[in-house]
Order: C-alpha cells, then sequence, then structure tokens
C-alpha cells in the first residue's frame, strides 16, 4: 500500500475528503464491531449456560434416580451415592420435602448460612472453594417404591446441584476473542483496502482538478475527461466549470478585443498628430501654411480627444455594478424634447426634418440617469441626421408597448449593408469607411447605446434593406426601454421633479 | 516612382500622401480600403505599397496574400497598430517585406520606403552610377564626371528610374505609370519635353557630348547605350 501514499502524498491529508471518509468508515467499522462483540457475548453467554443448564438437569435427573426408599419405618428417602457417576468438581444436596437432607457430595459444607436462601430463585452463584459455582435447585417428584401394594407414593423433594462456571466462561471468552480479533483483523485490511478504492474511486475528480488547474488565462482549453460527466457527483460541478469557463473565455477574449481595438484606434490617432506634426516640420513653410497645419493638428487632437472620452463613457456604462443604490429614473418624453432641440441646428444645417410621435398614455418613466437618457437619445438621434442625404425625414415614434417604452428612429438614408448589419454595434466597428469619413465617426456610439439600453434592462435592435432599386429606404433603430412601475417611481420620481 | 497607399484613416493618409510626395517626390495613390488596395495593385504599377493591417473590407493581410498569390514581387510595407511578435511573424510569413509599428517616424517611413523600393529595383546602395553619371537618391543630386547636374524634380525622377534599369528600353507608358499617381492626365507628350530638357542638361555640360538617353522610336528610352558599363562594387560584393 506504499506505493500510493508515495505517489500522492497530500491525497489523504487532515481535511481531505478522503481521509474524512476512511475516519468515517473505520469508525461506523469499529463501532459495529464492538457492537459484534458485544452481541456475540450475550449469545455465547446465553448459548454456552443453557447448554451448561441442560448438563447440570441431565445430573439432577441420575441424583433423582439415585434417591431410594431408605426402608424404615417412618418411609424415610436415602439418596444411594455409590451409583451415581458425577463430574468430580461438581456439587449437590439433596433434601425431602420436611427439609431434611438426604445427602450431599463429599466436596462442599452445604450452604453457607449467611447467603440468601436458596429458594429465591431457579439458580444462583455460589462461591464454593474460591471458584464460582452456578447452583440449580430442582423441586422434584418422584413415585418411589412401584412394586409396593398401593402403586407407591408420590415423594416430593429438592435438589440443589451446582457445577463450577470456570470452563463456560472460558469458553465465552475465547468465543469473544475469536469474534473481537475478527473484526480486528477485517479492521487492519479494510482500513488500507478502503484507502486504495478511494483513491481509485476518486480519480476522476482528481483528473477534472488537474485538468482545471491547467486552465489558464492564455490556455482556456478545458476538455473534461469523460468520467467527469458521467459521474452524477461531478456532472454538475464539471458543467458548472464548463459554463463558468466559457463565459470568462468570452469576457476575456471580448475584453482583449476591445483592449486591442482601443489600442488600434489610439495608436492610429497619435499616428494622425505625429505625422502631421512632422510633415509640417519636413521643410520650412509659410505662415500659412504652419497656421493650416496646427489647425489640422488641433482638429486632430479633437479627434483623440472625442475617442478617449467615448471609451471612458463606454467603459463607464458597461460597467455592471454600478447597478446598486437607487434605481434612477428619468422622463423619456422629456428626454426625447431635449434631444431633440439640442439637435435642431444640425438638422437645419443638414436641411433634414425631423418628426416626431409620441404616443404615451402614463410617465414614461424609464430606469436611467438623465445623463444617460439624453446621451442615448442624442447618439441615435445624431447617427440618424448625420446617415440622411439632404430634404429627407428622420422619423421618431414613441410609444408604450405593454410595460415598455418602445423609441423607434428612422431614417431615409442609404440605409447599411446586410453585411454590416450584425456588426454596427460592436465597438470600433465602422460599417462604410467613406460614410464615418464624412461624419468623423469613432465607431463606439452605437456600442455606447447598446451599453446604456442593456443596463437599464432594455434592448436595441437595427433594421436595414438596402435596395439600389428603392434607394432612401433608410435604416430603422428600434429600443426597448422597460418602464418603471409607478410604486417604485413614487419615491424615486420625486427628487427629480 | 510610384507608392500606393492602402490606409483607412483619412488623416493619416493625407500626411503620408502629402509626406511621400513632397519628401522624395514620389506620385502616390491611396486606397481606402482593402478591396480598392487590392484592385489597384493589380495594375502592377507600383514601385512600393504601403499597406495598413485594419481595414475594412478586406484586411491588410488577405490584400498582401493575394498580392503574393498573383506572384507580384512589389516591394510591401506595412504599418500595424498591433504588437506582438506572432502578428509580426505572420506578416513577414506572408510576403511582407517589411513593417511600421503605429505611431511612426515619418522619416523612418520614408527613408525605409526609399530603402525598400531601392532594394526591389536590384540596388544595394542610395548612390547609382552609371558609367560617370552618378544619381544620389538620398540628396537627389546628379553628376556627370563629378559636376553637379540640375534638375527639376520630374526630370531627376526620370533619370532615377532611368537609372535603376540601364540598357533596359523604358516605354514612355511605363515612365508615366511609375511617375505620377492616377489622378494624372497621361500624356505622353509629357514625358517626351522632359527627357528632352533631361537630355540637354546632362549633355550640355560637356564639351564632346556621348548621349545618355537614347530614343528608340515607338518603343522608348534607354539609359547609356554608349556608356563605359562597369559593374557596380556593390553588386560585385554581394555576388
Amino acid at each position: 500500500m506504499r506505493w500510493f501514499f508515495r505517489q500522492r502524498p497530500t491525497a489523504f491529508q487532515p481535511g481531505s475528503i478522503a481521509f474524512r471518509l476512511i475516519v468515517a468508515v473505520l469508525a461506523v467499522e469499529l463501532v459495529s464491531s464492538i457492537l459484534v462483540v458485544g452481541l456475540s457475548f450475550g449469545y455465547e453467554r446465553h448459548s454456552h449456560f443453557h447448554a451448561f443448564d441442560v448438563l447440570m438437569h441431565g445430573h439432577i435427573d441420575s441424583i433423582l434416580g439415585a434417591v431410594q426408599d431408605a426402608d424404615d419405618s417412618a418411609k424415610n428417602l436415602m439418596l444411594v451415592q455409590a451409583d451415581l457417576h458425577l463430574p468430580r468438581d461438581d456439587i449437590y444436596e439433596v433434601y425431602d420435602s420436611n427439609g431434611r437432607m438426604l445427602g450431599r457430595s463429599s466436596n462442599w459444607q452445604g450452604i453457607p448460612p449467611n447467603t440468601p436462601a436458596p429458594s429465591q430463585g431457579p439458580s444462583m452463584q455460589l462461591t464454593v472453594n474460591g471458584r464460582p459455582y452456578r447452583v440449580l435447585r430442582f423441586q422434584g417428584s418422584r413415585i418411589i417404591d412401584v412394586a409396593e401394594p398401593g402403586g407407591g407414593k408420590l415423594r416430593q423433594f429438592t435438589i440443589l446441584y451446582g457445577a463450577p462456571t470456570n470452563h463456560v466462561w472460558r469458553a465465552i471468552r475465547g468465543a469473544v476473542e475469536f469474534y473481537a480479533a475478527g473484526s480486528l483483523v477485517v479492521l487492519l485490511i479494510t482500513g488500507p483496502l478502503i484507502a486504495w478504492l478511494l483513491h481509485r474511486g476518486l480519480l476522476p475528480l482528481r483528473q477534472l482538478a488537474s485538468l482545471a488547474a491547467q486552465v489558464s488565462v492564455d490556455s482556456w482549453q478545458f476538455s473534461p475527461p469523460v468520467s467527469a460527466h458521467s459521474t452524477p457527483e461531478l456532472a454538475p460541478l464539471t458543467l458548472a466549470l464548463e459554463n463558468v469557463l466559457h463565459r470568462l473565455e468570452q469576457s476575456f477574449t471580448q475584453q482583449r478585443t476591445f483592449v486591442s481595438d482601443a489600442a488600434h484606434e489610439l495608436k492610429t490617432a497619435v499616428a494622425v498628430i505625429k505625422s502631421s506634426l512632422q510633415l509640417l516640420d519636413m521643410k520650412r513653410r509659410t505662415a500659412a501654411e504652419y497656421q493650416a497645419g496646427l489647425e489640422r493638428c488641433l482638429a486632430d487632437s479633437h479627434r483623440l480627444e472625442e475617442i478617449v472620452a467615448k471609451m471612458l463613457t463606454l467603459a463607464r456604462e458597461e460597467n455592471t455594478s454600478a447597478a446598486f443604490g437607487p434605481r434612477p429614473a428619468s422622463d423619456l418624453t422629456e428626454c426625447l424634447d431635449s434631444a431633440v432641440a439640442q439637435l435642431e441646428t444640425f438638422a437645419a444645417l443638414r436641411d433634414v426634418k425631423v418628426e416626431v410621435a409620441i404616443a404615451f398614455s402614463g410617465v414614461s418613466l424609464v430606469p436611467l440617469i438623465a445623463e444617460d437618457c439624453s446621451l442615448l437619445l442624442t447618439n441615435l438621434i445624431l447617427n440618424a441626421l448625420q446617415h440622411s442625404p439632404a430634404e429627407t425625414l428622420v422619423e421618431i415614434r414613441l410609444a408604450q408597448k405593454g410595460g415598455n417604452a418602445e423609441l423607434r428612429i428612422q431614417d431615409h438614408g442609404d440605409g447599411i449593408d446586410p453585411a454590416a448589419l450584425p456588426h454596427v454595434f460592436d465597438r470600433f466597428y465602422r460599417g462604410d469607411p467613406a460614410r464615418s469619413r464624412n461624419t468623423g465617426g469613432t465607431g463606439l456610439g452605437l456600442a455606447i447605446c447598446k451599453a446604456i439600453a442593456e443596463r437599464a434592462g432594455g434592448s436595441i435592435t437595427i433594421a436595414s434593406q438596402p435596395d439600389p432599386a428603392l434607394p432612401n429606404q433608410g435604416t430603422t433603430v428600434t429600443v426597448h426601454l422597460p418602464l418603471a412601475s409607478d410604486a417604485e417611481t413614487g419615491e424615486s420620481a420625486l427628487p427629480s421633479a | 516612382m510610384r507608392v500606393l497607399l492602402v490606409e483607412d484613416e483619412v488623416r493619416l493618409a493625407d500626411n503620408l500622401a502629402a509626406a511621400l510626395r513632397d519628401g522624395p517626390g514620389f506620385a502616390v495613390d491611396w486606397a481606402e480600403d482593402g478591396q480598392v488596395g487590392d484592385d489597384c495593385a493589380g495594375n502592377r504599377c507600383y514601385d512600393l505599397i504601403i499597406l495598413d493591417l485594419m481595414l475594412p473590407r478586406l484586411d491588410g493581410l488577405s490584400v498582401l496574400k493575394r498580392l503574393r498569390g498573383r506572384q507580384d514581387a512589389t516591394p510591401v510595407l506595412i504599418l500595424t497598430a498591433k504588437d506582438g511578435a506572432d502578428s509580426i511573424i505572420q506578416l513577414l510569413n506572408a510576403g511582407a517585406d517589411d513593417y511600421l509599428a503605429k505611431p511612426f517616424d515619418l522619416g523612418e517611413l520614408i527613408a525605409r520606403a526609399k530603402a525598400l523600393i531601392r532594394r526591389g529595383k536590384g540596388a544595394v546602395h542610395p548612390t547609382l552610377t552609371v558609367g560617370g553619371l552618378e544619381v544620389n537618391t538620398l540628396e537627389q543630386t546628379v553628376r556627370r564626371d563629378g559636376a553637379l547636374v540640375d534638375l527639376s524634380p520630374t526630370e531627376y525622377h526620370i533619370l532615377e528610374y532611368l537609372m535603376h534599369r540601364p540598357r533596359v528600353i523604358v516605354s514612355k507608358r511605363e515612365l508615366l505609370e511609375h511617375l505620377y499617381d492616377y489622378n494624372w492626365e497621361h500624356h505622353s507628350n509629357v514625358i517626351e519635353a522632359h527627357v528632352s530638357n533631361l537630355r540637354k542638361k546632362l549633355d550640355g555640360a560637356l564639351p564632346e557630348p556621348e548621349p545618355v538617353i537614347e530614343t528608340m522610336r515607338g518603343r522608348g528610352y534607354r539609359l547609356a547605350p554608349e556608356l563605359q558599363l562597369k559593374p557596380e562594387p556593390d553588386l560585385e560584393l554581394s555576388q
């Protein structure tokens, strides 16, 4: 058994499951051994003493046979001891019904006078010649002198018969000792056997643990052994591990992509500024050229600033841990009005008309802070305006759909390429480079909108079917936001009012 | 020399194109995405392709693989914002000649661009020498038998191009393709006028000039058929 202790010295440390199981099993075994020994003691004592009593009764029967008519005038009885062949150490006494002693074994002086009366029970314990004896009291009756006229006479007498119990106890002890020794041997054999079986039985767990230990930030490969899935105890753990790892990996990949994308954006923005400055420095230029170059550099810095600001906004919006504290609430209708008012000039500049239709019966409170709410709305409306050709319409519809507010913003631009559509909410994704060039987008606006909507427990979808035959079909962005219930708004609406 | 710049970031592309035009005087074509870049590269009139990696529609690596798949040996300089040796190894193994990590130094970019063009033409030294004619590509100066010859930028570029290909007949079309960018109105008589001026300037300085540029009627121009051609010392070393 040494091989596995050497192989895995840590497997049976105190506190380990295997250790606890072994201790538990051994304790149970010990208790059952004690029980077995106790029961066997009781059983052996009973059966040995039963046999002992049967034997003694046999001897009593012999004594009974040895009681004869004394042939005297008083019709007394006598014990004929010459015919008795009883074990040497056994003791006996025979009394007739009058209490007269008929006979007694030679090795006994009778019951000491201070002992309790023999009539108190069928058996008693005595110490004779320094040895424990078991003494039976037998009330016998017998017809003696059957040959006599009248068919003899029924005579009562009492026999006390005792035999030393030493050897009975010895036999009982021997049997109990055998059971105890057997239990001990079983205990000694099963201890290591259980350890070995447990070691084998816990193999799937160890395999799972070692495979799980191989998972790291760089290597997400986790293929649990077949045994892990087929073991009912391990299956939930394995499944949970797989799920956690999968989600972690996704989140890590997402973060890594974000960092890589962000690095790319920032490096590119820095490269623009750096190259602008170096270009300016390449040769001597006129004051006007320097002026224009500096303005370009300033514009480039503004762009870098914008990227950084939007990245920070996105990071803030995606930080879900900020969901604690009192639930914020802001009035969607109010936010929409102010957002439209804010972008009025821009729309006029691009010659785009904005049409707002609000169909709301109740209070349009959504669980967003006012800042986020207006950021969401201005981002979406600005997007629609930027993608609208001149003399077109941007339609904004706000309606109540069950417990949700539904906001639809539709432009009549060129639409979005179906291949690009699934990616428009991706961070730093720019559907059409030509378009983003015109609008100076950072590729973060829609990602921010999505983060805001999802943080409020809502959703955002985009639909577009560009068709060369039917131009200006445009793009429709639909936002669903859960409406704050009246009970909730009762208190949280007050401070904002 | 004509350079194709494939870069989606407008401002960066503007700056790079301006630097390449102002500095070494390259003709620069700009492609705003990978697909356009790939289409442009298919014309095979570029002496260098500067390729950004993260491009819309078709990424830089795919453009590079398609280019090399067509057995196009044009030198490619990659602009990357990605870190990590894996990405660089992958790029170089895919056939890139060099790379620069953003944000890069404009001077370094120009130097690498020049070096790649030079290597692409088989020259090892920035100073090209054919007979008594010496062209310093760094200073953009020309000497004939030690005497400095003053050339206009276009004349210089024509000469530099011809210097890379001595004794080979270079057509007017080839000269046009390699000296002017896509937006230029192609007129071969422009080339004729420039070559005529160039020839006058190169030969005029000498009392008994040997013609440096020979006109092959209907076929193009050939540099220095009569000049004593001696192999460049550096080339000898490299062989």
